[in-house]
């Protein structure tokens, strides 16, 4: 389990912005977390995997996942505002490497 | 004496509340007519009822059969296929029936379900006083807050609707179809729903609208035993195709534990059940729950308001729609627990309703609910406020 939700680690200037591939592996281990391992046997998340139709998140799993980011990487990453900005369609279409895109340039 | 007109749409659930209420009118000797699709509705109301077609063609059918198609579908898929695949085409089809239904019985007042959107348009383009009949409350608590640019496209839909009929374009921006200004019918109650929660400025929480309904379905009520803990699992009407998975860890949940259970499934959805878990496609849901001490359910309001009147705990394992908001306010409310419905394990569902059947904090809760329903009055407070505004000048 992470710690409590903590702004100083995530703005630690010394650390050098994650590439897309340690945000990648975060995100998955976020998502194993909140999915379980057990029903992920099939599964492999990846870029494209979408979160509605792909991984089916359900919107206790959903609100989960947010939480868990806000933990990991504090306000910096402000997830809500991201999501806030988008239409119907874009939310439905939503996959794993727009998330991820979107945590590297909010640390950038 | 008064004329109400009922606006409904086609589906079961969002009649229901309205049956009583009517009746309690028509007791108090006004006259309530029922306006909205031919096929189902006509079968649900009382002997006797007035019924308004609002289409020469049934189109209750294919609404159902689009609704189950979406039946796979989540969240915001489930969200946009509701709105743009169900409602507007039901109000587009429903408008000018509603209009002539509105000319032909002339009522003083009209109670619009609030998924009946041409009940909303007609009576705003002709200045007549409405309620919102909100089945579910979810719909009161601002959902999209968090998604402004969703809640502007829902908001734009519903307006071009008005003025598709007519509706002055500045009028139409100035009234929501979902939320009558004259004020709004809500079958829950603040215990329910939550004291601290949003919630429009003219919404009645009158308390569930729950009329008797025939109890044709036979039960074998001599398997019931009377020294075992009873467990019902209901996923609703429309959604026990999708729940196939559930059930299964349902069964394996409740297989060696110390309870009787009863699944309302299609039996071949939940094949070889353990002696004591009872399959059944359909049961007497009203006249059962009296005999039960716990309720897994997808979270639809009509069966937790169902469940809460009387006493009972939950398990919520909401699927979609309104489910999710329904589920969080019996969790806040300390009545239930809530388990996923789509990753269901065995051992989370055995364990959750292990734990509201052992620990009493879940049925004090249930308790405190049910009394603040027995409180609110349910169709005869309804009735008082729908009277109170046919009586205004």
């Amino acid at each position: 389990m992470p710690g409590p939700p903590s702004t100083e680690q995530a703005a630690a200037p010394a650390a050098a912005p994650p590439t897309s591939d340690e945000v990648l592996a975060e995100v998955r281990s976020l998502l194993v977390d909140v999915i379980g391992d057990d029903f992920l046997l099939d599964t492999e998340i990846e870029l494209d995997t979408s979160f509605n139709e792909d991984l089916e998140l359900e919107s206790i799993e959903f609100v989960a996942l947010s939480e868990r980011l806000l933990e990991r990487y504090g306000s910096q990453v402000d997830f809500v505002a991201w999501m806030a900005e988008m239409d119907l369609d874009e939310i439905i279409a939503l996959t794993v490497g727009e998330l991820v895109d979107f945590i590297v340039t909010s640390l950038s | 004496m008064a004329r109400f007109l009922v606006v409904v749409p086609p589906l079961t659930g969002h009649v229901n509340p309205t049956l009583a209420v009517g009746a309690a009118l028509r007791e108090r000797g006004h006259e309530v007519a029922w306006a909205g699709p031919p096929g189902l509705l006509p079968s649900l109301l009382a002997p006797g009822a007035t019924f308004l077609p609002t289409n020469d063609l049934d189109i209750a059918d294919p609404i159902e059969a689009v609704r189950e198609r979406s039946l796979g579908l989540r969240g915001p898929a489930a969200l946009k296929f509701l709105w743009s695949d169900v409602l507007l085409p039901l109000a587009r089809g429903m408008v000018d029936g509603t209009d002539r239904a509105v000319e032909e019985f002339a009522p003083d007042v009209l109670l619009v379900d609030q998924q009946a959107l041409a009940g909303a348009v007609v009576a705003r383009r002709r200045g007549l006083p409405w309620l919102t009949s909100a089945t579910t409350s979810a719909e009161l608590t601002d959902p999209l807050a968090a998604l402004p640019q969703v809640d502007s496209w829902l908001r734009g839909e519903l307006q071009t609707l008005q003025v598709e009929a007519g509706i002055d374009p500045g009028e139409a921006a100035r009234g929501d179809l979902r939320f009558s200004d004259h004020g709004v019918l809500a079958f829950t109650t603040e215990a329910l729903y939550g004291t601290d929660r949003t919630r429009p400025a003219n919404v009645h929480f009158v308390g569930p609208s729950i009329g008797a309904r025939p109890p044709d379905d036979a039960f074998p009520w001599a398997w019931l035993s009377d020294d075992l803990p009873h467990v019902l699992v209901s996923l609703g009407t429309l959604n026990a195709e999708a729940g196939e998975r559930f059930f299964a860890a349902a069964l394996e949940a409740f297989a060696d534990e110390k309870l009787q259970a009863v699944v309302v499934a299609p039996p071949e959805l939940a094949p070889d059940p353990p002696p004591n878990v009872l399959v059944r496609a359909h049961v007497p849901q009203l006249v059962l729950l009296p005999r039960m001490d716990a309720v897994v359910s997808h979270a639809g309001h009509n069966t937790v308001c169902e469940t809460l009147t009387n006493g009972l705990p939950l398990v919520v394992a909401p699927i979609r729609d309104d489910q999710p908001i329904i589920a969080d306010q019996v969790v806040r409310a300390g009545a239930g627990i809530r388990v996923r419905f789509g990753r269901a394990r065995a051992a989370d569902l055995g364990a959750a309703v292990s734990e509201v059947l052992t620990d009493d904090r879940y049925r004090d809760a249930a308790a405190v609910i049910q009394r603040s329903f027995r409180a609110a009055g349910g169709p005869s407070t309804a009735a008082d406020v729908l009277e109170d505004l046919a009586c205004r000048p």
